[in-house]
């Protein structure tokens, strides 16, 4: 069974690129790929000059990888224990390793977790702790898969925060997979989308998102009855304080609605609603038939 | 090195943060062992030796290959437990950092409740050779020190060759018992009281025979030839196919996946 296939795109030094697809689309497949675990059957895969796969003790010094699904820190014993034994494994020298650490407690708020078993953490800690621990010996190159899978709204922010910045400040490129659409936003300019493991769209977000967003949710806010008909306009119902409306832009732009409702009545004030990025996500799997 | 004695560190402190557990443990494998002690003490109850073998000389065979099987089960616990890494998916994590693969397995677990298997197996055997009139010369000594050495061996190959089987699997499965635990029982004896075809096949197959049988005839002053003494070494030969099968089964993995 193939689970990718002619998959091909490059990626820059410091972008970062959110890689997207439906559970079982080959995301977690190409990662693998990607950082040397899985030999692909064919193809080619050059990465800072180096085939993952070849030469792997070399290859996966310039990587990080974190799997939201899996701990790489030892379970029952603080999380401090097993970065100084990734110290030894990438062969980080004393000092570099004392300001690397120090910098990711500081970023990622680790101080006062980093001592307690990591069985005691809460999920949201563990993940910093996980982050921190591949980022130990400074990859140029950093692999998320899922990094956020489960964490409540202030983590999430915590996270993504801190892949913005180490973006920023270190350049690091940075491949990131996960579900919550709010992550890729936040994060990433380009999103690879795949599905059933061939590329289906390699581009911007904001194309795609103008693509698919298709209609808009306005509330106008009025005390005087509304008679408008216009065939931009898919739905009209009232409400206690005024109008739902839900436009389809591609007939009728928000700035012609509110100049021919405007001269009708006086309107108190309008909501913009943009559709949910994660409708737009379905309506491309439904398109895309995966 | 450095990295497997940290690793070894790290085990003992987590082990350690159950304690109660750890102790009732320790003292439940001290019962376990005394069983199989048990069962030669019974047998030699009804018979004064078995092919000539008498009840310490047995007892010596049995702590040799005690000796060995307990070793890996507390310094090579990750090479037993593999089947574990490549199910719940550490074995990725293994190939993501920069060291050698089998060093990492062997650094991924360890079971320090079997070393109190290894202390008896020391006690057993301390009791069984001051049972025996043996003529003791430098030669001797240095040949029960091969013994203990290449009984470490073969197990570690053989826990390997085991290992491999999980790429092929991904469950461990029982089969592996046959080579690891079965082998051990059979072992416990001097592979000399066992037919001819036991013989050569834990000669030749799973070469048992070079641990505790062909030095054991030379500690016991039965054969002055020197090969029966040297005849340990050849255990390091076996871990060549061992290496080489893991190795294998490895890049099968890579090229198939979880």
């Amino acid at each position: 069974m193939k689970a990718v296939e002619d998959i091909s795109f490059s990626i820059d030094k410091g972008e970062i690129v959110g890689y997207i697809g439906p559970n079982g689309a080959g995301k977690s497949t190409t990662i693998k790929i990607l950082s040397g675990i899985l030999i692909p059957d064919s193809g080619q895969c050059r990465i800072a000059n180096m085939t993952p796969w070849k030469n792997r003790t070399k290859y996966v010094k310039n990587i990080g990888v974190v799997f939201g699904q899996r701990s790489q820190l030892w379970w029952d014993i603080p999380a401090e224990d097993t970065f100084d034994l990734l110290k030894d494994i990438y062969e980080i020298p004393e000092e570099e390793y004392q300001a690397t650490k120090e910098d990711l407690i500081q970023r990622l708020n680790l101080q006062d977790i980093i001592n307690i078993p990591v069985r005691q953490l809460s999920l949201g800690q563990r993940m910093r702790c996980e982050i921190a621990a591949s980022l130990l010996h400074n990859p140029d190159i950093l692999f998320l898969d899922e990094p956020t899978i489960g964490l409540d709204a202030v983590s999430k922010q915590l996270v993504r925060d801190f892949i913005k910045k180490l973006n920023r400040e270190k350049h690091t490129t940075i491949l990131l997979t996960s579900h919550d659409m709010s992550d890729i936003t936040s994060l990433a300019k380009r999103i690879i989308l795949i599905g059933k493991g061939k590329v289906l769209y390699d581009g911007s977000l904001k194309k795609l998102q103008n693509r698919y967003e298709t209609e808009k949710y306005v509330f106008l806010k009025t005390n005087d009855t509304l008679n408008i008909r216009h065939k931009g306009i898919k739905q009209k119902t009232k409400n206690k304080e005024g109008y739902d409306l839900v436009i389809d832009t591609r007939l009728l732009s928000i700035s012609d609605l509110l100049n021919i409702v405007s001269k009708k009545i006086t309107i108190d004030d309008v909501e913009i609603d943009h559709e949910d990025i994660d409708n737009i996500i379905v309506k491309l799997y439904e398109d895309y038939k995966i | 090195m450095k990295i497997y004695f940290k690793s070894l560190g790290m085990h003992l402190k987590g082990e350690l943060e159950y304690r109660v557990n750890f102790i009732l443990s320790f003292l439940s494998q001290i019962l376990v062992f005394f069983t199989y002690y048990f069962v030669i003490l019974a047998l030699f109850t009804k018979f004064d030796h078995i092919k000539g073998f008498t009840l310490y000389e047995v007892l010596f065979c049995f702590s040799i290959i005690q000796f060995g099987f307990s070793f890996n089960e507390v310094f090579a616990r990750g090479v037993d437990r593999f089947d574990n890494l490549i199910i719940q998916g550490g074995f990725d994590r293994l190939l993501l950092r920069p060291q050698n693969i089998v060093l990492q397995v062997l650094c991924s677990d360890s079971d320090f409740v079997k070393a109190s298997r290894l202390i008896q197996a020391i006690i057993v055997m301390i009791i069984a050779l001051c049972h025996l009139t043996i003529p003791w010369n430098f030669m001797r000594v240095f040949t029960v020190l091969l013994m203990l050495l290449s009984s470490c061996v073969i197990f570690f190959g053989i826990f390997l060759m085991a290992a491999s089987y999980c790429f092929f699997t991904v469950q461990g499965l029982e089969v592996r018992n046959v080579f690891t635990d079965g082998g051990k029982h059979m072992a416990q004896y001097p592979i000399g009281v066992f037919t001819k075809g036991f013989v050569l096949f834990f000669t030749f197959v799973i070469p048992y025979a070079f641990v505790n049988y062909y030095p054991l005839l030379y500690v016991l002053g039965r054969t002055d030839n020197l090969l029966y003494a040297f005849s340990p070494l050849l255990v390091l030969f076996y871990l060549i196919p061992c290496v080489l099968v893991f190795y294998w089964g490895m890049k099968r993995y890579a090229s198939v996946g979880s």
